[in-house]
């Protein structure tokens, strides 16, 4: 009997288990391979989220990426490849390699660097699951790292300014999406019936894409061109995660999201504010505590 | 470059044929190139052979500065600067060469993936080995890359470079890696590349495409270059269908070409041959 294992991340919203691709390729993976995960995902508490996440944690041992966290699994015979040939185990690494390369920054410049994006979805939604004085910091400094990636590794000339990088990565990433269309053609999953890592991984890139509902959404939009996409990512929300697709009309679903991210925004800067005026009394009382006890010998 | 600047370039480039004078900046070969870039060279040299596209080597100690991406090589081709194997593959397509277009769809997209991976895997291992790896660094990458230049030039250069490339592998993750697990994933990825080639001469069967040429370009270099440990043209070794197949790209295309020829050169300078 395997030891238990406990899968920290990112939780979720918008009908997803997860917001973020890395913690949710690592929980699509756990579905399909049947491996018996414990989900803890990070809510406000005291203890911080220590560097990389999703982080597992099996009796004493600590393992933070992605792709070791998948290998792990593998070793302890949750493997959700065993049927690949070895020519797909291949395809597999290089797809991912087209992802990370070619989706990865346009997802983290959607998430992070967009301007309008950023400010009214992503820093509430983080700031409201992390503790107080963190929540200040963190959605901050994982902006910024976002940014830094996206400057480094596609940012050199001739591209100079940022507008120049944006669009050359938003060329890249609807490249990409019609790329994977093209492979994906009409089967269920990349190779054939049953999911394996590359679904995995597929998924995590394009799930918060598909269903997280931004003000500036040029990569939603293209995906939802391509159907096939879009039904890969419903049917696997709906069997592997047992979440239900409303049966609302386009139009009127929109108007539902919409009003439920207002609500969530709203509710999430509530519970900041609540946060900061907690600690504001609580400074107070101590500091009136403090001023009372150094009269005491004065008074005396 | 905006939507636009690329249909104006491209249509100035479909309207010339290629001329003869076509040169290939680089490095010099002997003193100061380093593995990636020649790897990179190699790799666009090997792919215009295949387009059957004359061009002429020409090594500046300057190369990197004159890139119009700051990256090695670039071409010269009439009056149009084009470099990095990417944008050199269109650019030739735009002049009507192309080497993918009997591939499908599919095919497309599985040879774009390939080449992502080679450049994700094999390209970052490289300059990992040779800008992250303090051995490699002392003994190989700085007395090479600013020799053409005076102290305290030579030095401030390398320097300077070697900051760019460590920041660069922070940021995508690679910084926390050590050299095993560097090798590791060398290993992963000529095991893909060694997989998916199988016992086809090349990786979409009948002809060569862009893919074989990067590839090749990788591979051969990993295996000619002499560094401080043969650990990394170990690995490329134990998949003999790799090996195979750069031989028989070099074979094909670099030999009984004229005297300069980018691998003979490389053999010569790199003190082992791959034919041993």
């Amino acid at each position: 009997m395997a030891a238990p294992m406990e899968l920290s991340c990112w939780g979720g919203d918008w009908g997803l288990p997860s917001l973020h691709p890395e913690s949710l390729t690592v929980m699509a993976y756990a579905k399909f391979s049947g491996a018996p995960l414990t989900v803890n995902t990070i809510h406000n508490s005291w203890r911080a989220p220590k560097g990389d996440v999703p982080v597992l944690i099996s009796e004493d041992i600590v393992i933070s990426q992605p792709a070791k966290i998948l290998n792990f699994l593998r070793r302890q015979k949750y493997n959700a490849d065993y049927e690949l040939s070895a020519k797909q185990g291949a395809d597999t690494l290089a797809y991912i390699a087209l992802l990370e390369e070619k989706l990865l920054p346009a997802l983290l410049h959607t998430f992070w660097v967009e301007a309008e994006n950023y400010c009214s979805v992503t820093k509430p939604w983080f700031a409201s699951r992390i503790a107080f004085p963190l929540s200040l910091y963190l959605p901050g400094k994982m902006s910024r790292e976002a940014l830094n990636r996206i400057l480094l590794t596609r940012g050199g000339p001739p591209l100079y300014s940022l507008t120049e990088v944006e669009a050359q990565i938003y060329r890249d990433a609807k490249e990409c999406l019609n790329l994977l269309s093209k492979r994906l053609g009409t089967s269920q999953f990349f190779f054939g019936d049953t999911p394996t890592t590359l679904d995995a991984f597929v998924f995590g890139f394009l799930a918060p894409i598909y269903k997280v509902c931004f003000p500036r959404v040029q990569l939603q939009e293209h995906l939802k061109q391509l159907p096939n996409l879009c039904r890969f990512c419903d049917d696997i929300l709906t069997c592997y995660f047992r979440l239900t697709l409303s049966g609302h009309s386009p139009a009127g679903q929109d108007i539902a999201d919409a009003n439920l991210q207002k609500l969530t925004q709203l509710v999430n800067k509530e519970s900041n504010l609540i946060e900061k005026i907690r600690l504001s009394l609580f400074l107070c009382r101590w500091t009136t505590t403090f001023v009372r006890v150094l009269s005491i010998p004065l008074e005396s | 470059m905006s939507l636009v600047a690329e249909a104006f370039v491209t249509q100035l480039a479909a309207a010339e044929p290629w001329p003869e004078n076509a040169a290939l900046y680089q490095q010099l070969k002997e003193e100061q190139i380093l593995l990636s870039d020649n790897a990179s060279s190699l790799a666009v040299q090997a792919f215009l052979q295949m387009c059957n596209l004359p061009i002429r080597v020409v090594c500046r100690a300057n190369a990197e500065y004159m890139s119009p991406s700051g990256k090695v090589p670039f071409i010269h081709v009439g009056n149009q600067v084009v470099s990095e194997l990417g944008p050199i593959v269109q650019f030739v397509k735009a002049k009507g060469h192309s080497l993918s277009d009997g591939l499908d769809e599919v095919q497309k997209a599985e040879m774009k993936a390939y080449m992502e991976l080679v450049n994700n895997m094999l390209l970052t291992a490289e300059l990992y080995l040779q800008w992250c790896d303090d051995v490699t660094v002392e003994e190989i990458t700085h007395p090479r890359y600013g020799s053409p230049y005076p102290w305290p030039l030579n030095r401030i250069l390398s320097y300077q470079k070697q900051w760019e490339v460590r920041r660069k592998m922070k940021a995508i993750g690679w910084a926390g890696k050590t050299l095993e697990q560097v090798l590791e994933d060398v290993d992963q990825c000529c095991q893909a590349l060694s997989q998916r080639l199988g016992t086809q001469p090349y990786f979409f069967n009948k002809q060569p495409t862009e893919l074989d040429a990067l590839v090749f370009g990788h591979l051969f270099t990993i295996l000619t270059t002499q560094l401080t440990t043969d650990e990394l043209s170990e690995k490329v070794k134990n998949y003999s269908n790799l090996t195979a197949f750069c031989r028989r790209i070099e074979q094909q295309y670099f030999e009984g070409h004229d005297k300069d020829s980018a691998t003979t050169v490389a053999a010569r300078s790199a003190k082992r041959s791959l034919l041993r």
